[in-house]
């Protein structure tokens, strides 16, 4: 997978682009920890490249929402596909995050 | 308050329907008791009559053998009187062979008519008994007797025959009853030349008639032509009344003057007279020939009925006494009806009360044929039949992650006690078995829970199976149960160790046991019920009866209704002595021939992921899966195979993740083995999606979403291997 992080004064932007499946999560972990450590500002998470996500996927999207909650920041997650947003809907993440 | 109402009501009617039943009884009694009495007062009545009648007769004939004695006396000497006509002087002596010869005649005259000898105007000498017993001669033919004139000398010549006179009493011969018989004496040319007569004492007639008793009280009269009374219990009565004069003043006046008519015309007949309110005089009556007398016999109907009336005083007394008793019976009787309704009532509430407890306890039971309409590889049939009494059989079965599981089982005993067992068994194998798949498991923990609060001694055999829908693996577990008996190319009991029952032994370890299930074979479980089923002689429906009425291939319905219909043949009207429980399961799962399987083999790399969504994508390809289905279902495989990657072998060894696919037109399977530790991902507890983003955990969607996208999910550990199988419906 890749992650095109985006920085633009306080507004990071982050493509991610194909699947975010399990072994996926665990790089996209590593990609995510500077942004965790400074997530006051708002993070948009541009899905709409991302064809697929498993729990770890979502795990690492609930640790950063977390991460940002904790310090003020906010999370957008930004053109899901249907399918995703399905599983968003089942996960209850849909009332988690804000979606565009 | 209903109740008490009822009992009421129901004491009314008691009491209602005994008051009815004594009426009925006084008035049968009653009714009965007339028609007796009227009957015998009847008959009582005619057999007075002819007492009287026959007694009547033989006064009659006694007095007339006298009265004919005097008679011949009398009609003997006619022709020596005549003969002596022309000798006057010996007329005398004829008059005293009359009276000699003949002990009744007082007296004998011959008078002649004055006239008739021309030197005599009157003459007429007159032989009569004297107290001494000889005969003294007189003549009445003096100046004031004057004879011609007496009506012993004008009657008879009026008449032309004999005539007997008027009683009188004999005042010179000694106040004696007298009637004198005379007749007239013609003479050789024809005229009439004298009268002979013969004074007859009626003394006799006293003794006779007043010696007539038909009863103690009766009393016998004899009147006169005329009606003077000659003979009564009356002495002064006798000869100075008539009976005419006596009706006057008599009571009942109206019917003693028929009596006296009846009397006088010299007819027979019979008279009631009455004498007071209750007293009544019977009379019978009948003339005496010739002297023109009239006798009656008199009997109060005290006397005919004395005896009748005692009698029914006593019949009533008792009938008194009868129908006293006769409500003291009913009336005890309505109590103890009242009492035994009482005791039915509390015994049918209780009664009804354990009924609608049963009743619960067999609704939560599946009733409902077919149980799974929708499903089309699986056929079962299920009955309990109770007995009379509430009883203590069981089935159940439902069917959790295309696995079913059902049981059948028999508490000893009958009545509240098994039905309490048998509703907290059914309850314990619903609860054990929402966790374990393992019959065994399922059996030895329903032991454990029973035997722990088994204090009543009370014990239930059971048998317990669980089948896999899609491999028709069954597994299965006995504990003292009747064998099933199964279905394949033949018909046979299936293997089952015996066990114990459940509820004997704490600690008991079951057997556990296993066959296949192809396509069309089935299972029939029974309770004893089935196999002790009695009819009239006791003979018992058994085991071989049962295995004819399953030869037939049959739909388990058709199968249960055949059962049903060859035990109630054979029981006929014998009452069924216990519960009658039958469960059918037809296996009907002909996936096998439409099944494609696809295998993958993994490694415990979590790098391998990405080749599972190669894995899903083929076969999307092959069922034609849309693209959102297949990303679900690769999302719930990831998630199950990542679980294994991660956690089943020990970090650094290598191990292998087995994933097997089995497509069919209706559903897709996953079954996803490893050898690594037991592991049981189902056993996680449920993630709540409701919580906020502090609260929220990070892990634990995993296997929530596999359980969301997948429609059955079951674990079992079988040969030292985790098995997680997955279904999805298509």
């Amino acid at each position: 997978m890749e992650v095109i992080i985006n920085k633009e004064d306080s507004v990071t932007t982050v493509r991610l682009v194909g699947r975010l499946d399990t072994p996926a999560s665990q790089d996209v972990a590593q990609h995510f920890e500077p942004l965790m450590s400074d997530a006051a500002g708002t993070i948009v998470l541009d899905c709409s490249e991302m064809s697929y996500i498993s729990s770890s996927g979502l795990r690492i999207f609930l640790s950063l929402r977390k991460a940002a909650a904790s310090q003020g920041g906010k999370v957008i997650v930004k053109s899901i596909s249907d399918d995703i947003r399905q599983v968003f809907m089942m996960t209850g993440f849909l009332n988690l995050f804000e979606i565009q | 308050m209903e109740i008490s109402d009822n009992l009421k009501t129901l004491a009314r009617k008691s009491a209602g329907t005994g008051l009815l039943l004594i009426v009925v009884a006084a008035v049968t009694l009653e009714a009965t008791s007339l028609i007796q009495y009227f009957s015998s007062q009847r008959m009582l009545k005619q057999e007075a009559s002819l007492r009287a009648e026959s007694e009547l007769r033989s006064t009659r004939n006694q007095i007339m053998d006298i009265v004919d004695q005097a008679e011949a006396a009398v009609h003997n000497s006619i022709w020596i009187t005549r003969w002596c006509l022309d000798y006057p002087d010996s007329l005398a002596v004829v008059a005293r062979r009359i009276v000699e010869e003949n002990p009744s005649v007082m007296g004998s005259t011959i008078a002649l008519v004055p006239g008739y000898n021309k030197k005599l105007p009157l003459f007429a000498p007159y032989v009569c008994r004297t107290a001494d017993g000889t005969t003294e001669l007189k003549s009445l033919a003096t100046e004031e007797y004057n004879y011609p004139a007496q009506e012993w000398f004008t009657e008879p010549l009026n008449y032309g025959f004999g005539y007997w006179s008027e009683p009188y009493i004999d005042e010179g011969g000694g106040e004696v009853l007298m009637t004198t018989y005379s007749v007239p004496v013609m003479d050789d040319a024809g005229r009439v030349a004298a009268v002979l007569t013969a004074d007859v004492s009626l003394d006799w007639l006293t003794d006779l008639v007043g010696n007539v008793r038909v009863y103690p009280d009766a009393f016998s009269v004899l009147v006169s032509r005329e009606g003077k009374i000659m003979v009564s219990p009356v002495e002064e009565l006798n000869m100075h009344q008539s009976i005419q004069e006596f009706a006057t003043g008599a009571k009942d006046t109206a019917n003693f003057n028929v009596l006296a008519d009846g009397m006088l015309s010299g007819k027979a007949g019979n008279v009631s007279l009455k004498q007071s309110r209750r007293e009544r005089l019977f009379v019978f009556y009948a003339p005496v020939e010739k002297t023109g007398w009239s006798m009656a016999i008199a009997i109060p109907d005290s006397e005919i009925y004395g005896e009748i009336r005692r009698m029914s005083m006593l019949v009533t007394i008792l009938m008194l006494v009868g129908l006293g008793m006769l409500i003291l019976i009913l009336r005890s009787a309505a109590k103890n009806q009242l009492k035994v309704s009482q005791l039915k009532e509390k015994k049918d509430r209780m009664e009804n009360e354990l009924r609608i407890g049963h009743n619960i306890q067999m609704s939560m039971i599946p009733k409902i044929f077919p149980p799974f309409p929708e499903r089309k590889d699986i056929d079962m049939a299920a009955t309990i039949v109770p007995a009379k009494e509430v009883g203590g059989d069981l089935y159940d079965f439902y069917i959790r992650d295309e696995k079913l599981f059902f049981c059948i089982g028999d508490v000893s005993g009958k009545g509240v006690p098994a039905s309490l067992v048998m509703a907290v068994t059914r309850s314990l194998f619903r609860t054990v078995s929402a966790h374990e798949k393992s019959p065994q498991r399922i059996v030895t923990l329903i032991n454990e829970s029973m035997s722990d609060m088994n204090e009543n001694e009370m014990f239930v055999t059971f048998f317990c199976g669980v089948l896999d829908m899609t491999t028709g693996h069954l597994r299965y577990c006995n504990a003292g149960h009747n064998p099933p008996m199964v279905f394949t190319d033949k018909i046979e009991f299936l293997p089952a160790i015996p066990n114990l029952p459940l509820g004997i032994l704490p600690g008991m370890s079951f057997q556990e046991q296993e066959m296949d299930l192809s396509y069309d074979n089935a299972l029939f479980l029974y309770t004893d019920g089935v196999t002790e089923a009695e009819n009239l002689t006791h003979e018992q429906f058994g085991e071989a009866r049962m295995q004819d009425v399953l030869r037939m291939r049959r739909s388990s319905q058709e199968n249960l209704e055949a059962m049903q219909k060859a035990v109630a043949d054979f029981v006929g009207a014998a009452d069924p002595s216990d519960d009658l429980t039958m469960l059918f399961i037809h296996y009907l799962n002909d996936m096998q021939p439409d099944e494609t399987e696809r295998h993958l083999i993994l490694h415990n790399d979590i790098q391998q992921i990405p080749q599972l969504a190669e894995f899903i994508e083929t076969i999307a390809d092959e069922i034609k899966l849309d693209q959102g289905l297949a990303m679900s279902l690769n999302l719930a495989l990831e998630e199950a195979v990542t679980n294994v990657i991660l956690y089943a072998y020990p970090e650094g060894s290598d191990g292998l993740v087995d994933v097997e696919a089995i497509m069919s037109k209706d559903k897709l399977k996953f079954i996803i083995s490893d050898s690594g530790k037991e592991f049981d991902p189902t056993a996680a507890p449920e993630a709540d999606i409701t919580l906020g983003v502090e609260d929220r955990p990070i892990g634990g969607l995993g296997i929530y979403l596999v359980r969301k996208i997948m429609d059955s999910v079951s674990y079992e550990r079988t040969d030292g291997k985790n098995i997680l199988s997955m279904t999805k419906k298509l």
